[in-house]
């Protein structure tokens, strides 16, 4: 039984699995540390004939707090101060950096709903909301290479897009928009999951990001965009419905 | 009584908190109260209404159990009925556990042990009965307001029990109770409703409680028992107090404001659905989620307290750092107010608030720490006694400084991204909170029981209930870590709907078969709990020859605690002093001998003198 | 049954005293949770108040204010002597309080301004029901209050009139 992180199909899911080995090495060390001490303790500081005073301090003598305080030190700059720091950058410059400007990423809105996804993309005239948008339930398709900038909604309850192999996922809120960005460094089919409790169907709320090397993307999407099946029309939202079918929002 | 100023305020003893010197005998002697009813049911007696919350939490720990084992059963063999029991519960589906019933068993899991196990066990049970015999009190500052506060909670009991029956069945909205699920968009029927007044019931008690416990503890200690001599336990249950007064309210505003919206058609957390909603699911996470967080802390806290004691009077040596533990208690209470955003970092709020939140949890760690290395500073160089409470602290040391290690992969805002509602959550809090607050709770069983009921429980039981237990809980939770590592999400019905989860149902399996094996290991804790009621052998003063006030009196104390109010002289952790040598024992009562200028526990003085008073032999 | 575990009756009232106040920062921490969900809403709107809502009655709002002022100021006399009458008064005066905001809440679900029509509607209602809640605390003590121990009674209503002064501002006001 070999328990595995899920394959990293993702051009920055690496740095999640970074942080995962580095506090896995020092929470480790620092546990290992924890439970030899304890073990010592536990062995030899146990009160047995010939053994019955224990060693009669307060553990407040200046020493005492010092060392005690130089352990809190070492664990919060070691693990805690670099972490944080290392977090901030990532964030910052990658995670939620998001290409609003960059005209190479594909845009796909995302719906959710009870117990299901539909994803959208603009069509060839570029824009959401109107007939020729290409429409898909449950399957995400995807060039390899690109950015993938995801802007998510939900129709009823709380869902949350999970990406396992792209690790990262992020909340479909009701009555407001959030959005996601990731790129396919490989081809190839990977599942996509609800982490949101969303009710009795929550566990089959399945989709599949089917990622393609762009020349094969493209072939795709003009079968695609000539299927009447994924038009965008059945989907658009009838005069006067709140929901379904938005215009793309600029920013959050 | 001397005279005093026309309008009361000037307290003659001096001020608020003053403990009172000179006033011993401040605290009147109630005469015996009569009757079954007035002695059992409805006493005013702390000690009868800590017992009476003692019973309510181990018997819905229990069920909350039995929810735990079926929910394993579901995972480790998804789709086949469940034996023995099944037909009963589940006889519409022929034994098999539906989605639906899965979804509210979780729910009901979740819900059952946090606010009607862990809560009542430990801060209704133990902080009622131990806490005014810790402080020299005769009973808490507000009796009727307890026999009140005890009451309310049973009355939420019967609110949530109702829910099981309503047409539409209890409610499967998740323990957190998250909008607009748990609105009429995604949770129809009444029990969900029924839910949220069984919530609110249940603050409305821990509330009536934080009152009660603050008040008693500023106000009725006995004299020379100023806030550095009160037993870690006694911080433990006064700071868990603040924050339930504080935090729990914010909890009941957030019920009442699904209240509002689920029967009344208001639309706080309403919105995307209808034309003109302006409400927003994410104001109820933020609302959940102000108390959520302060919430787990006032799980642990009581729990942190009690093992502080009990570490150091099993290793026979004072509470290492007893000082520097105060303050970072005081220090996790204050922090745990600002770091509630932990539990949103994937609801797209901004870089600036997310950082901050991660921040911020980040620092919780060095009061912990500190806390931690305490704990490891007063075993070291002990003469430890590996009684049965000890091991449980034992046990409690080593799952907390695990659990706790594993709170910082999630506080990572870039781990948290991957690792958020998976199954490593649910091994992180279950080791925190189910894992130490379970041992903690065994703990205190084992070590207040001759107190409580007059009676010493079974050693030998103690040691086979706790190996078992300590082993099987670890490898349940540890399992789970290691299931969420590999990707997979909480509170799946049935995992073999994704190719990717498929491999781990071997792993699931086992730890359910862990989990059996916790299960029924509790049934030795049970019959020694009930043989021992009846059949253990009689209690001593104070079998585990310890200071602290409440093994001064009878094992079980008189309805009046003490027959004259004691005066405090010292901390609650002086073991090994030389002084106590010089007497043939070594450790000495916080009452015992005659009073110094300088007392306190801080000092490592040198030897005293022999006392003038007769020693209690220390069985 | 025990009462309080203090004896003198010094003692007894500063523990209640204590207790008053950790309770009235309980209360407290409630509504400032309840006003900080206006507030987040009210936040997030994109204009206030919602478009199509109709305008609050203020007139009406601020009567029952100075109704409960009234009521106040009553408990208040009460306590510095011995006739019974200002007791009464402000029993009565707290009880016209809830019996006017009751019909407040009528005007208002038929205006369009109830709980259900829109989040002013929505704000006002669920802060006033449950503010009329701890009036109702208050007049039930009031009632059972025999002694002329007021004080505890008297902190406890100035709080409640002061919670329901922010409500008024922060909600009917602004």
């Amino acid at each position: 039984m070999h328990i595995v992180l899920p394959h990293d199909a993702s051009l920055d899911g690496h740095l999640v699995d970074g942080v995962i080995g580095y506090l896995t090495l020092t929470t480790g060390l620092a546990f290992l540390a924890v439970l030899v001490f304890l073990l010592i303790a536990i062995v030899f500081h146990r009160e047995r004939a010939g053994r019955t005073r224990a060693h009669h301090t307060h553990g407040n003598r200046p020493r005492d707090r010092a060392l005690t305080f130089a352990v809190a030190l070492v664990m919060f700059v070691a693990i805690d101060v670099t972490l944080a720091a290392r977090a901030a950058g990532e964030l910052s410059r990658r995670f939620w950096h998001y290409p609003e400007s960059d005209p190479n990423a594909l845009r796909v809105e995302v719906t959710a709903r009870q117990w299901s996804w539909t994803f959208r993309t603009a069509g060839p005239d570029g824009r959401f909301g109107t007939g020729d948008d290409v429409v898909t339930l449950g399957e995400l398709d995807v060039p390899v290479g690109r950015p993938i900038y995801l802007k998510l909604r939900s129709r009823d309850v709380v869902h949350s897009l999970y990406l396992p192999s792209f690790r990262t996922k992020i909340d479909a809120i009701p009555g407001s928009t959030t959005r996601l960005w990731f790129q396919a460094q490989e081809a190839g089919r990977f599942e996509i999951a609800c982490a949101q409790h969303c009710g009795v169907s929550h566990y089959k709320m399945r989709g599949l990001l089917i990622a393609r090397p762009e020349g094969e993307y493209r072939d795709w999407l003009a079968r695609a965009e000539t299927d009447s099946r994924l038009r965008g029309e059945a989907t658009l939202p009838a005069a006067g419905e709140a929901t379904g079918g938005w215009d793309w929002e600029t920013g959050r | 009584m001397t005279a005093d100023p026309s309008d009361g305020i000037g307290d003659p003893s001096g001020g608020i908190g003053d403990p009172g010197d000179g006033h011993a005998d401040d605290q009147e002697i109630p005469p015996e109260p009569v009757g079954l009813l007035r002695r059992r049911v409805f006493s005013t007696d702390h000690k009868v209404i800590g017992k009476q919350f003692l019973f309510l939490g181990l018997s819905f720990l229990a069920v909350g159990g039995i929810m735990a084992m079926l929910i394993r059963w579901q995972l480790a063999r998804p789709g086949v009925p469940v034996p023995v029991v099944g037909r009963l519960l589940f006889g519409r589906a022929g034994g098999l556990i539906s989605p639906a019933a899965y979804t509210a068993l979780f729910t009901m899991h979740g819900t059952i042990m946090i606010f009607f196990a862990v809560t009542p066990i430990l801060i209704g049970g133990f902080g009622n009965f131990c806490l005014p015999l810790l402080i020299g009190a005769r009973d808490m500052a507000f009796p009727r307001l307890n026999l009140a506060s005890f009451w309310t909670m049973a009355a939420a009991t019967a609110v949530l029990t109702a829910s099981f029956f309503v047409p539409l069945g209890p409610p499967q909205a998740g323990w957190t109770a998250y909008a607009t699920l748990s609105t009429a968009i995604g949770a129809p029927g009444v029990g969900q409703t029924l839910w949220v007044v069984a919530i609110y019931l249940n603050g409305a008690s821990s509330v009536m409680g934080a009152v009660n416990y603050i008040t008693t503890v500023i106000r009725l200690r006995a004299p020379g028992m100023t806030y550095f001599r009160m037993p870690l336990t006694v911080w433990g249950f006064f700071l868990t107090s603040i924050l339930n007064a504080l935090f729990v309210p914010v909890l009941a505003a957030a019920m009442v404001l699904l209240f509002f919206d689920r029967v009344f058609g208001t639309q706080f957390f309403v919105a995307g659905t209808t034309v003109g909603a302006g409400g927003d699911p994410i104001l109820y996470q933020h609302l959940f989620w102000l108390f959520g967080h302060p919430e787990v802390y006032i799980l642990i806290i009581p729990a942190w307290g009690i093992v502080s004691d009990l570490l150091s009077f099993f290793a026979r040596k004072p509470a290492f750092g007893y000082r520097v533990t105060v303050y970072a208690l005081v220090g996790v209470v204050i922090l745990s107010t600002v770091v509630y955003g932990h539990h949103m970092f994937t609801t797209g709020m901004s870089p600036l608030l997310g950082e901050s939140f991660m921040v911020l949890t980040m620092i919780i760690s060095v009061p912990t720490s500190l806390l931690f290395a305490n704990w490891l500073g007063t075993l070291w160089r002990g003469a430890m006694r590996m009684t049965t409470p000890m091991l449980f602290c034992l046990g409690l040391v080593f799952t907390f400084g695990v659990g706790g290690l594993t709170g910082l992969y999630l506080a990572d805002v870039v781990a948290d991204m991957y690792l958020h509602d998976t199954y490593f959550v649910v091994g992180h809090f279950h080791l925190i909170m189910a894992a130490a607050l379970l041992l903690a709770s065994f703990a205190a069983v084992y070590f207040w029981f001759p107190k409580m009921f007059g009676r010493m429980m079974s050693e030998r039981l103690g040691k086979w209930h706790f190996w078992p237990t300590f082993v099987s809980l670890n490898v349940v939770f540890m399992g789970q870590l290691l299931i969420g590592y590999a990707g997979m999400p909480r509170r799946l019905y049935d995992p073999s709907a994704y190719d990717f989860l498929r491999p781990l149902l071997p792993l699931n399996r086992f730890i359910s078969q862990a989990a059996y094996v916790l299960g029924t290991s509790q049934l030795i804790f049970v019959a020694n709990f009930f043989w021992s009621l009846f059949r253990g052998q009689k209690a001593p003063k104070n079998p585990w020859a310890v200071g602290t006030l409440e093994w001064t009196v009878a094992s079980p104390p008189p309805h009046h605690n003490f027959d004259r109010i004691p005066v405090v002289v010292r901390g609650p952790h002086e073991l090994g002093h030389p002084a106590a040598w010089a007497l043939g024992k070594d450790w000495l009562g916080q009452d015992e001998g005659p009073a110094r200028a300088s007392a306190d526990n801080s000092a490592d003085a040198p030897p005293e003198g022999p006392t003038d008073r007769p020693t209690e032999g220390g069985a | 049954m025990t009462a309080a575990v203090s004896t003198s009756p010094q003692r007894r009232e500063l523990d209640s005293m204590v207790g008053l106040f950790i309770f009235l920062g309980a209360t407290a921490m409630l509504f400032a949770a309840l006003l900080l969900a206006y507030g987040i809403l009210r936040a997030e709107a994109p204009v206030w108040p919602p478009a199509g809502t109709p305008p609050f009655p203020r007139g009406a709002a601020t009567a029952n204010t100075v109704i409960l002022l009234a009521a106040t100021l009553a408990l208040r006399a009460a306590r510095t002597t011995d006739r019974r009458w200002p007791a009464l008064a402000a029993a009565a005066l707290g009880a016209a309080f809830l019996a006017l905001q009751g019909a407040l809440w009528r005007h208002l679900a038929a205006t369009h301004l109830g709980p259900s029509a829109g989040v002013l509607g929505d704000v006002f209602f669920a802060l006033s029901v449950f503010h009329a809640l701890h009036v109702l605390g208050g007049l039930v003590v009031l009632a059972l209050t025999r002694t002329r121990r007021l004080r505890l009674l008297t902190i406890y209503w100035d709080f409640v009139l002061i919670v329901w002064i922010v409500i008024y501002v922060a909600v009917c006001l602004l």
